[in-house]
This record gives C-alpha cells, structure tokens and sequence, in this order.
C-alpha cells in the first residue's frame, strides 16, 4: 500500500510540476493579448515574428480564444491586458459600465472585391434578398453580436423585416452542414468557412452584409481598461506604435505567400486553404464615425437602449 | 442514524450562516468593496429575480431547462436498465455491446457535440441525445453490477418453478437490484443537470443555460446572477425529490 | 463498487466462475461490430453518403493520430489538461476529505459550514464558468478551480456519510484509552472510512477529466478541449476525431489506473 502511494504521489507531482508556460524574457514587459485564430489578427503576428515589439520593450504573450467569447469578460477578469474583440461586445460592455477603451483599430471592410464575408442560401433555393427570407431562418455564429447585428441590417436593407426571420446561433465550422442539409435557409459565414463553401458548389453568395450595409464598417478592434490605460499609458503607446509597424508589413506583402505562412502558424489551417481567401487591408486607425454608424444599428436593433458618448470609448491613440 | 436527522433537519440554526455570509456580502458590496458591474448585492440579485418572477420571464426558459432535464433523464434511465439488465443476463449480448459501451463511456460528452451537430443538426435533438449519452452510463453500469450481483440461488429458484425470463426480470430481477440501480440514478441525476445547462449553451434557443450565456456576452450581470438562483433551486429541488423517491421505494436503505 | 467503475470488475469475476470456452470468444462479436462500424463510417465518408468537411474517412483520423503523436503537440495540449485535472483533483481530494470528516465529527463546524456546502453543490459547473471568468479571468485559476469545485462534492459527501455511519463501539472503545481527537480522526475514522473515500474520489476521478475538458471547450487557450475547438475552426476534423480518440483513451487509463490502485490500498473492500 505505502509503495502504491508513493507512486501515486510521485505521478501526481510529476504532472503539477509540468511547466505552465515558458518564462518571459528579461528586461521585456509582459502584455498579454486575447486574440480570435483568424486572419484578423495576422498584423500583430507579423510585428511579433518581425520583432517590432521586442524592439520597444515588450515581450507579447497571446491567448487564442475561438470566437473571441472570453476576450472581454477575460480582460474584465483580469487575464488579458488587451483583447481583440468585435466593436459591438466593446460597446455592449461600456454600455453596462465595463470601463473599456478602444487603443487600435483591427479590421475593416472597405473593398466588396476583398469582403469573403457574406450570406450565404442554397443555389436552388431562390433566395436573393432580406424580403425573400421573411419567415425563414438564418445561421448566425452568437445572438446579439456583430454577425447577428449585420445580417439583421441586411434583411432591413434587402426589403425584409428582420423581425420576421429567425436567427439561429450555429458555430462557424457547422453552418455549412447545416445549411446543405436545409436546417437553416441562409447562414451569414466568414473565411475560411465561406470560401470552402463557395467552392463546393451548390451554394451561393446572396449577399455581403458589411459591403451591402456599411462600407468601411470597422469590425474589430483592440480593447483594453481604462484603469490600465491610466496606470500603463507608456506600455499601451508602446505597443500601439509597434502594431502599427506590424499593420504596414502585413499590407505590403498582402500578396506574400510569407504572410499566409504567418496566418497558418497560428490558426492551424493549411495555407492552400487560406490560398483561396483573398487577403484585404488592415486599417491602421480606427474610424469613429464608422463606429458610430454601428452604434446606430445597434440602437435601431434594441441592443442599446441610447446612444454612447463615443470620444470615450474610443482612444484618441486608435484615431 | 441520530447524525443523518440532523444533516437532513438543520433547522432554523442551519440558516444562520447563510445569512450570515448574504450579509457581509450585502455590507461589502454597500461599502463599495466589491465591483458592483461584477458582482452585484443580494439585494440586486433578488430584485432582478423577483421581477423576472413577477413578469413571468421565468416561465419559458423554466419550462425548457425542466423538460429537457426531464425527458433526457427519464429515457437515460430507462435505457441505462434495459441495457444493463440485457447485458447481465444474456452473455451473447454482454460480449457484443461490452467493447461499445467500454470506447464509448469515457469520452468526455462534450467533445462528441460537435458530430451531434452534423448527424442532427444544432436543436432539440441534438440537446437530447448529449443529456442522454452523458447520464446513461452511471445506471447502466450500475444495473449491470446489481444484477450480475444477485445471489444466484435466487435466480436458480426461478428456473426451478419455471417463471418465464420476463416474469423473472420484472418480479425477481428489477426490484433486488433496485438499490444499485438508485445509486447509479443518483449519480446520473447530477451529471444529467450538468449537461443540460451545457447542451443549452451549445445548442439552445432557450432555456436557463443559454440565457446564462446569453446575459454574460452582454454583461448583464444582475439577471446572469438571477438565474444562477433560479437553477441552484431547481437543482436542490430535484435532488430532495429523489431523496423523497428514493426513501419511498428503498426504504430499509439509508443514503449511499 | 459505484456507477463511475466499469463493467470491468465484473467480468473478471464472472470470467472466473464461468470460464467455458465462451467468456472471451463472445466480446469478439463486440469487436466484430465495431469493426463494421467503422467500415460503415469509412464507406459512408469515400462513397459520398455523407457529404461534409466535418465527415473524414477513419483512416485518415488514425493516420491523423499517428501523425499527432509524432508531432507531440497532442501530448503537450494532454499534458496541461492532465496537470489542471491534477491539481483541482489534489486540492478537492484534501479539502473534501478534511472538511468530511471534521463536519461530520464536529456539531458547532457541521451548522457553520454544512448548509452552505448544501446551496452550492446543485449547481451545475458550466453554469459557474461565466460568472466565474469576471473573477478569474480564462487561465489556470479559472479551470483549476472549476475542476476543485466539480471534484470536490463527490468526495466530501462520501467521506461525510462514511464518517457518520463508523460504528459507535468502534469511537467509544478509542475513547476508553483516551485517544486524542486527532489521533482518533487519523488512526480510527480515516481508515474505517477509507472505503466510502475510495468511493467518492473513484467519482472525481472520471469528473474532473471531463471538466477540466469543458472549461478549456468554453474559455479556452490551451489543453485538450482547446485543441478541438481549435482543431474545428481550423477545418481539420481529422485531428479533432483523432484528439477524442486520445481523450476517451485517455479516460479509460484513468479509470484502471484508479481500480489498480485502489486494490492495493483498500485490499479488505472487496469487489462490490
């Protein structure tokens, strides 16, 4: 028995003493990042693996978080000192009272030609437009966020009453399944989900809610607290201007198949997938009328019951 | 058994701590020592669960976390007996089913949601067959022990005045092997709540787990808060209901 | 012997009462169905029954596996899962044995802390996880504490019942050579209880692997659940399917890792 206990014993301190995580360089300050493993956030890859953070003085450390649902309640919490999130759960935290501020902007749909984004309906279904979906149902990955604010807005903006057509929340990696096997009648999908979808055949694209809706609508951003923008503001400068370095590489070598290698490391998928994506440019600054023209929606869509005193929320670093 | 009255009949002198600690909380979140966007006052959380009760908000999501449970549970059990029994009585059965039931019981329910989902679609369905899978294998197995561990002369004495198999299970089988059939039920019933509020966040329209999720992304705290009560009480409910049940059915047996 | 165990302890004994040439030869039918099984998948994936980038043929996941575990990453997103299992399961061990026994020994500790133990243990775990994320953020705290919480109740109702049904000769005898009360606590009740403990921590044991898993699923960054949330926006289910095989391989070690130590430590329990 003393013999099996020592065993135990010893294997359970084997595992505890397994290392958490690698120590941080010296002389580097730690920021720790929530970010969403998508193609959103390969600028700051790109400034990590070109050193441009390291060149002020921070040592990045990033934490991905599927769909991006603990990026904000993670930086409330306390884990993350910056998370990338999406403009509408920013707005909806500082909306009940979370001290959240925008510090840099992330992405942005300016060109229809580069927007991979889009509603997508069965070929023979004959949907087209909002109206058409009246009474149908459309997949959106989470209620109340910015797929669901978007794809409401389309509906209203195709001739349809976004009341009248149900949204039903399907992760991204099942709403093609789920539309094939007609268990939704539209579902609003994002790369790589999307282009995979396009290619197959059998679907089509009805609609680009952030090109149709909004040109130039700012999706997401880089949030952190107001109370560590004011105990660190060197740190967040800091790391604004070196993300900054990092957004210009990622633009000039759009076409670089270094860059997809980049976005592969640390989503996992294969680059010929990402090959099929075209790849659009990153905003270097945040767009505060763009933001407001969300809020609007947001308004318009009960999620917010006034508007928000915008100068703020949003950072006069990420202007 | 002096010691299990008092654990079941605290009494009035059991509410002294929990009043106790909803005070200092209370006191602490007055005295601004807590984040009231974070986690806000007995008070507030008692205010937004009454007018969630008096508007009649808790209804629906109520209703869709009780049938869920109950539906999920009810089948679970129901196969968890037939199998076990089958398994135990009939060795061509045990050697076909053991290596499923082996591969299959410990995979972490959670990971199967998503082939759920492609298999039958994000719903009710899909809802169902998680609560299922995951509280099927406590009664399941613990059938199967209760009835392989019956005493075999009972068994014998049945074919000696040729009491048909069924007549055997339902008059012999079942009601010797219903305390460790309860006892597995117990453990089911815990890990059925438990999937049920996950399913809901997975794949719910409705439903306490989902409007959980559903108030976190929106930080809305105070009504998250709230239905954290609501399901705290559902779950003591149903967990005194079986108690009840349990001391009605088995009567000769104190808790396990 | 409780639910959590497997059918394992069974079959040995019953292999040994009836050992004809049936006992093994009938759980090749068992193999045999599963092999159909899994013929069937693979056929439904290549002939296109089912068409879906979430349907792999299940060759390509045990090549998958294979590759995996040549790459090591799927020991390490493993590895931290076991060690977050680990330390909730060594934390929740030591509390709910110490809080068992000394509840149900100690009348003026039993109505302090007993009725709030009693408000919390209904709660369903995943209904915790989002409050708790506002308090400990998505790292280890947040998961470790999660698997203490959900481990935690198995073993301290079960160290609590047995403590209060230890027979009162046994206590009165001990206290008739004026025992100290802590070495009462350590030398008559711990072991006379040990095997109602062996029993709720055969519970935790199962629980805390797939708890450890649900947290990671929900507020994720690293470990085994992250891995196949990760692994599914990635678009390769072939290493999703594959990591779950790791996973249930994984519980299934657990499992009889457990019975093989609680044999040696309890030896007068006896199966069932």
């Amino acid at each position: 028995m003393r013999k099996a206990l020592v065993w135990l014993g010893l294997a359970m301190m084997g595992l505890v003493a397994l290392p958490a995580a690698p120590a941080p360089a010296a002389d580097l300050e730690k920021v720790r990042i929530s970010i969403i493993p998508i193609g959103d956030v390969a600028p700051l890859f790109a400034a990590v693996q070109n050193g441009y953070f390291r060149e002020v003085g921070l040592e990045i450390d990033t934490t991905p978080s599927a769909g991006g649902a603990a990026g904000i309640p993670g930086l409330v919490g306390g884990s993350f000192d910056i998370a990338y999130g999406n403009v509408v759960s920013a707005l909806l935290a500082a909306q009940q009272g979370l001290d959240v501020k925008v510090i840099a902007a992330g992405t942005n749909v300016t060109d229809p030609k580069l927007d991979a984004t889009g509603i997508f309906a069965k070929s023979d279904s004959g949907i087209k437009s909002g109206k058409d979906l009246e009474g149908k149902s459309i997949a959106v990955n989470t209620r109340n966020n910015v797929i669901w604010l978007y794809a409401r807005a389309w509906v209203k903006a195709t001739g349809g009453d976004p009341e009248r057509v149900t949204f039903k929340e399907v992760p991204f990696p099942q709403m093609e399944d789920a539309l094939r096997q007609s268990r939704v009648d539209a579902a609003f999908m994002v790369p790589p989900f999307s282009i995979v979808a396009a290619q197959k055949g059998g679907l089509s694209k009805v609609g680009m809610p952030y090109s149709d809706v909004q040109p130039g609508v700012d999706v997401g951003q880089y949030i952190t607290t107001g109370k560590l923008l004011a105990a660190r503001p060197d740190t967040v400068k800091k790391f604004v201007a070196a993300l900054r370095k990092g957004i210009e590489w990622y633009n000039a070598n759009l076409t670089n198949e270094a860059l997809l290698t980049l976005i592969s490391g640390y989503t996992k998928a294969d680059v010929a997938l990402l090959k099929l994506a075209p790849v659009p440019t990153a905003p270097v600054r945040s767009d505060i009328s763009q933001i407001r023209k969300t809020m609007q929606l947001m308004i318009e869509s009960k999620l917010l019951p006034a508007p928000l005193d915008l100068d703020k929320i949003v950072d006069p670093l990420a202007r | 058994m002096s010691r299990r009255r008092e654990r079941l009949g605290l009494g009035l002198l059991g509410l002294v701590s929990p009043v106790l600690v909803l005070c200092i909380w209370e006191f602490a979140s007055r005295l601004g020592w807590t984040n009231p966007v974070l986690l806000p006052s007995p008070s507030q959380i008692t205010a937004a669960l009454f007018a969630l009760m008096t508007s009649g908000a808790i209804a629906g999501p109520l209703a869709h976390t009780a049938g869920l449970f109950v539906a999920g549970y009810v089948l679970a059990v129901l196969i968890g007996v037939g199998i076990g029994i089958a398994m135990a009585t009939s060795e061509t059965l045990y050697g076909l089913l053991e290596p499923l039931v082996e591969i299959v019981r410990p995979i972490p329910k959670p990971a199967l949601v998503p082939v759920l989902f492609l298999f039958l679609g994000i719903g009710k369905a899909t809802m169902l067959t998680l609560v299922v899978l995951a509280a099927v294998f406590p009664v399941l197995i613990s059938t199967f022990q209760g009835v392989r561990g019956l005493d075999p002369v009972l068994l014998e004495t049945a074919r000696t005045f040729q009491v048909s198999r069924a007549r055997t299970i339902v008059s012999i089988i079942l009601p010797a092997s219903l305390p460790m059939i309860l006892a597995g039920m117990r453990v089911s019933l815990g890990l059925a709540l438990v999937i049920v509020i996950l399913a809901e966040m997975l794949a719910g329209e409705d439903g306490i787990g989902f409007r959980i999720l559903d108030l976190e992304r929106s930080f809305q705290v105070r009504d998250m808060f709230a239905w954290i009560v609501v399901l705290v009480a559902m779950g003591g409910a149903l967990t005194k209901l079986f108690d009840i049940a349990e001391r009605g059915l088995v009567p000769w047996r104190g808790r396990s | 012997m409780s639910a959590m165990d497997g059918l394992a302890g069974v079959r040995e004994k019953r292999s040994s009462r009836r050992s004809g040439p049936n006992g093994m030869d009938r759980r090749a039918y068992g193999f045999l169905l599963l092999a159909v099984l899994l013929s069937f998948w693979e056929l439904s994936s290549r002939a296109g029954w089912i068409v879906s980038a979430y349907w792999p043929p299940v060759s390509h996941i045990f090549a998958a596996a294979i590759a995996q575990l040549a790459g090591g990453e799927i020991l390490l997103a493993l590895a931290s899962t076991l060690r977050r299992a680990a330390i909730g399961y060594i934390a929740a061990s030591v509390a709910g044995i110490v809080l068992g026994i000394v509840l149900a020994r100690n009348r003026v500790l039993r109505y302090g802390l007993l009725p709030l133990i009693e408000i919390v243990r209904p709660m369903p775990t995943p209904a915790v996880i989002p409050p708790l994320i506002l308090f400990l953020g998505v790292d280890d705290a947040l998961k470790i504490f999660i698997v203490a919480l959900a481990s935690f109740f198995p073993i301290f109702s079960n160290t609590f019942t047995g403590v209060a049904a230890i027979d009162d000769t046994l206590i009165q005898t001990a206290r008739t050579f004026r025992t100290s009360t802590v070495r009462l606590l350590a030398r008559v009740v711990f072991p006379a209880t040990l095997p109602a403990i062996a029993a709720g921590l055969r519970t935790a044991t199962s629980l805390c692997l797939v708890v450890a898993v649900l947290s990671e699923m929900i507020a994720g960054s690293s470990g085994i659940g992250y891995y196949l949330v990760e692994t599914q926006y990635a678009m390769r289910p072939d290493l999703m399917y594959a990591a779950v095989l790791y996973l249930a391989a994984t519980g299934y070690a657990l499992n009889r890792i457990f019975l093989a130590l609680e044999a040696r430590m309890v030896p007068w329990m006896g199966r069932s």
